[in-house]
């Protein structure tokens, strides 16, 4: 019985250090012999992805190593065409980032073994939550790390002091939301900031709401994954796009949303010029920090098509070696270099907006109460869809085209068939592309 | 007693060499090899699939995808004329005003010449600020002297953003077509312009029948630069629109680039060599029809 019980006790306390090593791993840095002195590395990077909360880490990188790091920081429309011409003719830098979902590896870089450094067994592998690694692999092998945050994203993002004043309640469902909206622009405010002229922001608010389209159609994601169903003809879509247009022409989301960037996005907030805006919800802290307001800052879902689902998506910015590098192993430095304790805390800390960091290393996270609040108001059983173009293959690769598309239809050039029916086009072509046998 | 020339000797062949070499490789070559692969499938996942011959396929997608590539080879075709006639026209003026003998003439050159060296990239961040609607300079000035009932959304406004992409393309262009005209002024003998006085010719009559035949060097050289330049338009329109809105800016570049970055390549080349046939072709017949009527 002693020996039995001693048994039990010892099989729990392996489980519970090898929950404990699942929790909280803890990489060391490649130690320095001066085998990188004076080398370089580049990394190709889309605006916004890394920012200045790398700075310190790549500062102590390079001081560390005696090297010296390239940061090429892309505006986000120019990205994508300057990142995979790299690839295609041989230029591109040593380390690379896209915005990566489980489809994407394949979709976007297509032939990851010949492209992408193979980190299998790597270790700072155990870093990556189990709901992020299927966005770093390919065929069982490990490519890219993926360290983003948790927060809810790119959802809406509002003035909770002005809406108090204004005596209005936060909408969920459509009509409400076009009542709210119409009783902020009667006080001159723009009621929905939506920044069209960065070219990626305009889309999500019909992609975010996922749950709503697999709700309307029961299967609808592997349908279109397994190609036996279209965007085009979809009705919950087509009535998603004409909610969208309806806004627009009703001038909610200011006067030239489709001339206007979010650069200026923080002070229109802070100046009450706009209400609400699609955000990430640590987008608060950003406003916390650089607002000079009392104004208090509250989340609600995306109401288009009624929505009620939360914005569930395993993807975000993700950074791969690039295999025709020169310096490989100073590459396998960089990542196992970004993955320690204190680089993590480094760049959370760093951060203009993160709150947190999904990785499974203990760092000190901080959590804003706003995001506590909010989650509180989503219904668990609401968040295990996953946003559409991150649930289905290759939507998310054709992202700007998409947007591209729903102005040409917002402006009466096409109608909004014809914007899911490119997007069709555009998947058929993605597939095709990547070898896909559902499109053959 | 003139001595015969020994044809043997005449070494200007052998300065030809490195030239043509230099051209065989770095433009005749790699356009055939752009026309070879429109015929294939050439994309990113050829790796894996090799490379197949696919025969007009890319061709016929493009004048039948209904994505309105044909669109963008219109739009082309549109800018070419249209950015040409709006800054050689004034060029042309401005070059005479200044050759005219206006005080400061080398200042004003400089002045006008300028934007031409300014980066494409530059004039993009320069000119979306100085565009936009709610913030921009153009727009602000405009309200401030009382002219708001003028402004405009300059870059996403269907009606108003191709103009406003001739109209800085001119801007950044004419200072260069404008320093060309005055090369071609300076080559006119002076004697022209007086017996024209003489025989009672004014403004109009000199700039027709003196002014334009004698400068028909500098003409045809502005308008084989502008519509080869028209042609491939590529940079203005990209880092103004990017195509849009929606797709209403699109040229037969950006749609190439669009393509070369979603890999696929053999398209890609499709597209490049339409451009190359269009161009070839409408640079022949300029330069022909100009030399006819040099000749004549």
């Amino acid at each position: 019985m002693k020996k039995l019980l001693s048994l039990v006790l010892c099989l729990m306390l392996c489980l519970v250090s090898v929950s404990a090593l699942a929790e909280n791993v803890v990489v060391e840095a490649v130690p320095n012999e001066g085998q990188f002195e004076g080398q370089e590395l580049s990394i190709l990077v889309s605006a916004g992805w890394m920012d200045n909360r790398y700075d310190a880490t790549i500062a102590r990188f390079e001081e560390t190593y005696g090297v010296t790091v390239d940061l090429q920081t892309i505006p986000a429309d120019q990205y994508f065409d300057i990142l995979l011409a790299g690839l295609a003719n041989g230029t591109c830098s040593d380390v690379f980032w896209i915005q990566s979902n489980p489809f994407a590896i394949k979709s976007m870089i297509v032939d990851p073994e010949n492209l992408c450094i193979d980190f299998t067994g790597a270790d700072w592998a155990g870093v990556i939550p189990e709901a992020r690694l299927a966005a770093c692999q390919s065929d069982g092998k490990l490519y890219g790390l993926q360290i983003w945050h948790n927060s809810p994203e790119y959802v809406m993002l509002y003035n909770k002091t002005l809406f108090e004043e204004l005596g209005l309640e936060v909408p969920t469902t459509y009509a409400e939301l076009k009542d709210v909206c119409a009783k902020i622009a009667e006080q001159g405010i723009t009621p929905w900031f939506l920044p069209g002229a960065d070219g990626w922001q305009h889309q999500l608010a019909f992609f975010q709401i996922g749950g709503v389209y697999e709700e309307a159609t029961p299967g609808l994601f592997d349908a279109l994954n397994n190609n036996t169903a279209t965007f085009a003809d979809n009705e919950k879509m087509l009535e998603v796009l004409g909610q969208f247009k309806e806004l627009s022409d009703l001038g909610y989301f200011g006067e030239d949303w489709i001339g206007t960037d979010s650069t200026n996005m923080a002070n229109e907030y802070g100046d009450r010029t706009i209400a609400m805006a699609m955000n990430n919800a640590s987008y608060v802290k950003q406003l916390h920090d650089e607002l000079d307001t009392e104004d208090e800052w509250g989340m609600f879902l995306i109401p288009l098509g009624d929505n009620t689902w939360f914005p569930t998506s395993p993807a975000g910015p993700t950074m791969f070696g690039y295999k025709g590098t020169e310096h490989e192993d100073l590459v396998r430095a960089w990542f196992q270099f970004v993955c320690t304790p204190e680089s993590l805390q480094e760049i959370l800390d760093n951060s203009p907006n993160y709150t947190n960091l999904h990785v499974n290393v203990d760092i000190e996270q901080h959590w804003l109460p706003e995001e506590e609040a909010f989650m509180e108001t989503v219904d668990p059983a609401k968040m295990n869809c996953c946003v559409l173009q991150n649930g289905t293959k290759y939507t998310n690769d054709y992202w700007m085209q998409f947007g591209q598309d729903m102005i040409a239809y917002v402006q009466g050039s096409i109608e909004a068939n014809d914007v899911l029916k490119a997007m069709d086009g555009y998947r058929a072509e993605g597939a095709a592309t990547a070898g896909d046998e559902a499109w053959k | 007693m003139v001595r015969p020339v020994n044809k043997k000797k005449v070494y200007p062949t052998w300065f030809l060499i490195l030239p043509l070499v230099l051209y065989i490789v770095f433009f005749l070559f790699p356009s055939l090899l752009g026309i070879f692969y429109s015929f294939t499938d050439w994309s990113r996942n050829t790796s894996k699939t090799g490379l197949n011959f696919v025969g007009i396929k890319n061709y016929i997608e493009i004048f039948s995808s209904n994505k309105n590539y044909a669109d963008g080879i219109l739009n082309t075709l549109k800018f070419t004329i249209v950015s040409n006639l709006v800054k050689i026209i004034p060029a042309l003026f401005l070059a005479i005003i200044l050759y005219e003998g206006l005080k400061g003439m080398g200042v004003y050159r400089t002045i006008f010449y300028l934007p031409s060296i300014i980066p494409f990239v530059i004039i993009g961040i320069l000119f979306t600020s100085v565009l936009n609607f709610k913030n921009g300079l153009l727009n602000n000035t405009l309200q401030a002297v009382g002219l708001g009932f003028l402004k405009q959304k300059w870059l996403s406004d269907l009606n108003v953003v191709w103009k406003s992409i001739y109209m800085v393309d001119a801007w950044r262009g004419m200072g260069y077509v404008m320093t060309i005209f005055m090369t071609g002024l300076a080559a006119i003998d002076k004697s022209y312009y007086e017996a024209a006085r003489v025989d009672g010719a004014n403004f109009w009559q000199r700039l027709w029948y003196v002014t334009l035949p004698m400068m028909r060097g500098a003409i045809m050289i502005n308008l084989v630069f502008g519509i080869t330049y028209g042609l491939k338009v590529f940079d203005i329109v990209y880092v103004l629109t990017n195509g849009g809105p929606g797709h209403a800016t699109e040229v037969m570049t950006t749609y190439s680039f669009q393509l070369y970055g979603a890999g696929q390549y053999g398209m890609a080349t499709a597209f490049n060599s339409i451009l190359l046939v269009i161009t070839a072709v409408v640079g022949i017949l300029i330069v022909r029809t100009m030399s006819r009527k040099g000749a004549a």
